[in-house]
């Protein structure tokens, strides 16, 4: 039972995902239960791992008994046993919230925990093109979910996710191709060492590196790709895109330092300066771009989106540094970030049930009106920005370190900048949230909870006449993203240990 | 009743619903061919479900969408959906259950000599299933247009 954990891991949710079809045909309201038994297992699954993990180090699973290069392999070691712990804690979360905020079909809760497959599968598989398998779940999961808003703008930004997301992961599937061509396997372990026996400056390799990276950074969203991102994450469901911004983009990201250091290894960034150079070229624009593009916007889930692109540009240059503490720094924000981010769009997702505001002047003087879900929201907002207390400046200081022990000078100016950038956005936030005067009247607020009520009688589809309330659930979920935001950084010394325990071998 | 709705969608033609009478059942026939013929051969689950999809897209094309809606019962496409999936996951799960890896088929041998072959068989007709009801489901969803909702059965 212990040894196959990585696989049932991705099993589980595959089942769980198949029940809320059968039961449908009898009650359209089972789907929240069987999501939330099924995560409750992949949490226990989850937790197990960890433990044997950390007795008992890298865990390999060759599916189907078929000799490891030949068969998929699943291999977990400290850095994806930490995405897999985020992913079962964040979908957790995300059910909280959604068990009141909706959506409420059973089509939804199979569609989250397709999701939930891909986004584990691509965390345990140490297998490339198992990895675009994946990468194409995921993907199609996100997708139907970004769709399942019920205003026309949600089809339109699913439709934009898909061709943009699906161009991203052909690319990458081209440049499995390439690889497979220079190394004849596909298994990430064989394919290091191929790789470097074809010799890193070979065409070929050159080839799948740019076409696998470039592929990756489109489903990650970093500057100039990202553009299917900031309608996807503001058009959907408010459950949605906390679920999506919060693990989509994150496990793109873990998959690309998969590459980084399991397929290419550090050795191939110091044999190819220009590789690596282009890769922080792209992270840093990324970072300047998306906090420039976050200042300039006016709905609060647009500014969130694109903090996101600027956010995961500081991660992959995080990564690309590649000393050990830049990755740890890395990993330390790509999981603040994921729960920071996820935690403010559930929290501006409450802030507009309760008081209509969506854009930065709504947000005006709504501090005191929602003093819970705005309170969470700034304290999140800071520490996205890097106060200290916050997990946000933890991983902020091991990047800036890291790229100063390698005297990157660029990226630590770029590191820097982009701390003030983010300040610049978020303080405003802060700002007309608890020092302007209100621009939203109560009577609106409550002229709409009438609209609410005569509306009743033929409520629209998919919208439920609770739709402006905001339940425990949802509150406690937020909440807990910030107090998780500041009681994370407890957890990096523990973090820093596991990693430097498993990843040795993959940083020399 | 979209027949009704939009006249003209829908034309009654002997000609093409002798055809189809004919023709599908060699085309169901041809898929389960491909579809029992992924284990050895260029074929499998994938392509044969697509088949299998396209036998009700041609029905639906012949005697009318909403017929064949009626006909193909909801509750079919959701067991064959849900079904192929528990088909794949148990015979990978029996395979842990017995001592060997996940989908590991030689494991099953002891029981019957051909399992390896038959096991891939099984997980072939299993994806069959799903993909076929999959293409069925969003066949039907499309040609429903936007602002049908089913509210149970397949997305």
């Amino acid at each position: 039972m212990i040894d196959h954990l990585p696989v049932l891991l991705v099993v589980l949710p595959i089942v769980g995902a198949a029940v809320p079809l059968v039961a449908s045909l009898y009650t359209d309201r089972a789907g929240w239960t069987i999501a939330l038994v099924t995560m409750l297992g992949h949490a226990a699954l989850a937790g197990l791992l960890a433990r044997e993990v950390r007795t008992g180090g890298v865990l390999s699973y060759a599916v189907g008994g078929f000799t490891i290069p030949y068969g998929i392999e699943l291999v977990v070691d400290g850095l994806s046993l930490v995405v897999v712990l985020l992913i079962s804690a964040i979908t957790l979360g995300v059910l909280a919230y959604a068990r009141h905020a909706g959506p409420h079909e059973n089509t939804f809760y199979s569609q989250l925990l397709l999701l939930v497959t891909g986004l584990t599968g691509m965390t345990v598989t140490g297998d490339v093109f198992n990895l675009y398998v994946f990468l194409e779940i995921t993907g199609l999961a996100a997708y139907g979910l970004v769709a399942s808003g019920r205003e026309a703008s949600a089809a339109v930004a699913a439709l934009k996710y898909l061709i943009v997301g699906t161009v991203g992961a052909s690319l990458y599937l081209l440049g499995v191709g390439y690889a497979l061509a220079a190394t004849g396997t596909l298994n990430m372990a064989d394919m290091s060492e191929k790789l470097a026996a074809v010799g890193y400056d070979s065409t070929l390799v050159l080839t799948a590196f740019g076409l696998m990276v470039g592929g990756l950074t489109v489903k990650v969203a970093l500057f100039p790709l990202h553009t299917w991102q900031p309608d996807a994450y503001a058009n959907s469901p408010d459950s949605v895109s906390a679920f999506i911004s919060a693990l989509v983009s994150t496990v793109s990201a873990y998959a690309l330092a998969r590459l980084l250091f399991s397929v290419f290894t550090v050795e191939f960034l110091t044999a190819v300066p220009a590789a690596r150079w282009a890769l922080i070229a792209v992270a840093s624009v990324s970072i300047v771009a998306g906090s420039a593009l976050a200042v300039s916007q006016s709905s609060v889930q647009r500014m969130l989106a694109y903090s996101s692109v600027s956010q995961f540009g500081l991660v992959i240059a995080g990564f690309t540094v590649a000393t050990p503490i830049a990755v740890v720094g890395a990993t330390v924000h790509l999981v603040g970030h994921a729960v920071m981010k996820g935690g403010l769009f559930a929290a501006s997702g409450i802030i507009e049930r309760e008081t209509g505001a969506t854009t930065l002047g709504g947000y005006a003087g709504m501090g005191s009106r929602t003093p819970l879900a705005a309170g969470a929201f700034a304290i999140l907002a800071l520490g996205m920005v890097g106060v200290p207390p916050a997990i946000g400046f933890v991983g902020k200081w091991y990047i800036l370190v890291g790229a100063i022990e390698t005297e990157m000078w660029p990226v630590v100016a770029v590191l820097l900048a982009s701390t003030l950038l983010t300040l610049a956005y978020f303080a405003r936030l802060g700002e007309r949230l608890y020092f302007a005067e209100p621009t939203i009247r109560e009577e609106g607020a409550v002229a709409d909870g009438g609209e609410a009520v005569t509306d009743d009688l033929r409520p629209p589809p998919g919208r439920d006449p609770s739709n402006a309330s905001v339940s425990t659930g949802m509150l406690v979920v937020v909440v807990v993203a910030a107090v998780l935001a500041v009681a994370l950084t407890a957890a990096v010394p523990a973090l820093e240990q596991l990693l430097t325990e498993t990843l040795p071998p993959l940083l020399q | 009743m979209s027949a009704d709705e939009a006249p003209g969608l829908y034309v009654e033609s002997t000609i093409i619903m002798t055809t189809v009478r004919v023709v599908a059942p060699f085309v169901l026939t041809f898929a389960l061919f491909i579809m029992f013929h992924g284990a050895d051969s260029p074929g499998g689950g994938f392509q044969g479900g697509v088949i299998t999809g396209s036998v009700v897209m041609m029905l639906a094309f012949a005697f009318g969408i909403d017929s064949t809606r009626q006909w193909l019962d909801v509750r079919i496409v959701a067991a064959l959906a849900s079904g192929g999936v528990l088909v794949f996951a148990g015979i990978g799960l029996g395979a842990i259950a017995l001592g060997g890896q996940f989908l590991q088929y030689n494991v099953y041998k002891p029981y019957y000599y051909e399992a390896s072959k038959y096991g891939i068989e099984l997980v072939e007709l299993g994806i069959g299933g799903i993909v076929a009801s999959v293409a069925i489901g969003l066949f039907f969803l499309l040609a429903a247009g936007f602002g049908y909702v089913t509210g149970e059965g397949e997305r």
